[in-house]
């Protein structure tokens, strides 16, 4: 026992004073903690103040009896090993001793040895009580533990956006998340339940496929699925099996994942591209066809018609060169690895520099131009190319979609912390369904009105792009058949 | 001879087509719209249509030639179309697309020549 960090410590509690001196003297040569009561209420109060390894109860005392002793002691401490010593042993108070949480009986008088012995019996026992109730502890210590991984684990997959679903090989289900039963829109499934029929066909299918292989592959099977009709919810689900320790089958983890945007910018990224093949394919078809014509000398074409063919297939070319600009232009602003050079600009001198670039134009259909600036308008911060690029294309519109002899007029003045540009033309006008798709790439208002006026079908987007870049905003009113009016607003205060 | 109308809003694939089919003795008329198309062949009922796919809007050309078939003419039609496969309209002869022959623009002289011939020529077995 001397080899012990912490020695045990033992109540005797007997009112016998030459016994309780005796075992006390004993067993600290034993090297053990002795404490002593001389009588039952003494014994209460040590035995219920402090945790002893053991206690030797006298069992018949002057004040309190020795079973009741025992019972406080061992409701106060229940792993306290509790021997009743008594001379007068008998099996009643055996039994009601036992019952009251004695470990064992000390029949006085006891030898020296009977007594250690019965001590170091009593202490093995209550290193056995202290063992298994430390390994119980740390047993519910670890099962929370657990718990709370399972409940993280839990909070985890609830959290991501992607739906998961694990089923196991009987093909029920064994975990959800409600991500999952969104993108499926599907509303009540239950644990347990066999959920394969209540998934898409394209879903299940890959179950049965997975399921019915006699040897897992670790590998994920992906398909997507239209959910909801008309592109409304697209999604793609990986099909996952799980295997156990032992290299069978558990069960397949479909994780679910919303793929509807993917998929619109895919849609309508093949859609430019096809647009903008035909709009390069449109003039280039021309152009080859009347190269045929002249390089086939069965068709007997004149000179003059060779050139007026050339001379067409040229303005095509032209065409298809501006639109490539167009295109080239509206790429840069996108990647916004455009170059620009921030600058003071004067809108005044932008608007009169564009009306003498156009001034050809204008004067083929006899256009007059009124305008009515306000003095003093406030110079912006912006890069001049892009600017007159703005007017170059909104005012060649109003001269293209005007009518012979019409008017375009400019009206510029502040608005707060704006400067508000107006161009109205007396021109064709636009119907409501044309203004709507008025700024769509490539889009150009197609009616009998419209026929013979040329463009790229880009000119409106760029210059949507270039007063979205600077923060401003552009308006459109129009009535068709009198006319059209694009007001734009720059903001003044530019960095 | 045959008379053939042709129906596209490029101007300068109409006059390049009248030019080839001209030279090889076929009478032309052309139209620029769907509108125009439908008049000049209730007018002049020729012989074969060349029908562009894309006018005002991009299957304008389907609808005209769906038009045709259900008030009862049909007369052969061979559609022009330049990148229609791309944007997803890929299309064989069917209810839907009532036509006798795709060709896709640019299309060399002696390819127009000879695909209007065959049209031809099988209606003529017809008859």
């Amino acid at each position: 026992m001397s080899d012990q960090v912490k020695k045990a410590s033992i109540l005797i509690v007997d009112d016998e004073k030459g016994l309780r001196i005796g075992t006390q003297r004993l067993l600290e040569d034993e090297g053990y903690e002795v404490e002593t009561a001389d009588c039952g209420e003494v014994g209460i109060r040590l035995g219920t103040s402090k945790d002893f390894d053991v206690a030797v109860i006298d069992l018949k005392m002057p004040d309190i009896d020795g079973l009741e002793v025992l019972k406080e002691i061992k409701t106060t401490f229940p792993n306290t090993i509790c021997f009743i010593a008594t001379a007068y042993a008998s099996y009643d108070t055996a039994i009601q001793s036992t019952r009251l949480g004695a470990y064992s009986y000390i029949p006085k008088p006891f030898t020296p040895e009977e007594f250690i012995y019965q001590i170091e019996q009593g202490l093995k026992q209550r290193q056995l009580i202290l063992e298994a109730l430390r390994l119980k502890q740390e047993r519910e210590e670890k099962l929370l533990e657990l718990a709370s991984e399972k409940s993280r684990l839990n909070t985890i997959i609830k959290a991501i956006s992607d739906g998961v679903i694990v089923i196991n090989r009987n093909e029920e289900l064994v975990y959800f998340n409600y991500a999952a039963l969104r993108f499926l829109n599907i509303r009540d499934v239950k644990i347990g339940e066999k959920v394969v029929e209540k998934l898409p066909k394209e879903i299940s299918e890959i179950i049965d496929k997975i399921i019915s292989k006699e040897k897992i592959l670790l590998k994920t099977y992906t398909t997507q699925i239209e959910i909801l009709p008309n592109n409304e919810l697209i999604i793609e689900a990986a099909c996952t099996p799980v295997p156990n320790p032992d290299g069978s089958l558990a069960g397949v983890v479909i994780i679910l994942s919303n793929v509807t945007q993917f998929k619109k910018i895919e849609l309508i990224k093949s859609q430019f591209v096809s647009m903008v093949a035909h709009e390069l394919k449109t003039p280039l078809a021309a152009v080859q066809g009347f190269i045929n014509i002249i390089l086939d000398d069965s068709l007997g074409v004149d000179k003059e018609k060779e050139k007026e063919y050339l001379t067409r297939s040229t303005v095509r070319l032209r065409s298809l060169t501006d639109l490539v600009n167009d295109l080239l232009d509206i790429s840069r602003m996108e990647l916004k690895t455009k170059h620009r050079e921030i600058e003071n600009v004067n809108i005044i001198e932008t608007i009169k520099s564009t009306l003498q670039f156009l001034e050809f134009e204008l004067k083929k259909k006899e256009i007059v131009v009124d305008t009515n600036i306000q003095e003093n308008l406030p110079i912006i911060k912006a890069d001049v190319s892009e600017i007159t690029r703005l007017f170059t294309n909104l005012i060649s519109n109003a001269i293209k979609y005007n009518k012979e002899s019409g008017s375009i007029y400019i009206i510029a003045h502040q608005e707060n912390s704006y400067v508000s540009i107006k161009i109205r033309d007396t021109g064709i006008g636009m119907k409501p369904e044309e203004k709507d798709r008025l700024f769509n790439e490539f889009y150009r208002a197609k009616n009998e009105k419209t026929r013979g006026i040329s463009g790229t079908g880009l000119g409106l987007s760029i210059v949507k792009k270039i007063v979205e870049s600077y923060y401003g905003k552009i308006e459109v009113e129009s009535v068709f058949g009198y006319g059209t009016t694009f007001t734009i607003h720059l903001p003044i205060n530019q960095n | 001879m045959a008379l053939i109308a042709i129906i596209d809003d490029d101007p300068d694939i109409l006059d390049a087509s009248s030019l080839v089919l001209k030279s090889k003795g076929y009478d032309v008329v052309t139209a620029s719209n769907p509108t125009d198309g439908f008049k000049i062949i209730e007018e002049r009922k020729p012989n074969l249509i060349i029908l562009d796919v894309m006018m005002d809007e991009p299957d304008d050309g389907f609808f005209l030639a769906q038009k045709l078939r259900r008030e009862n003419i049909h007369t052969p039609i061979l559609m022009y179309t330049s990148v229609s496969k791309a944007i997803g309209m890929d299309f064989n002869k069917s209810e839907m697309v009532p036509v006798d022959d795709f060709v896709e623009k640019p299309i060399s002289p002696e390819q127009l020549v000879a695909k209007v011939e065959t049209l031809l020529n099988k209606v003529g077995e017809k008859i």
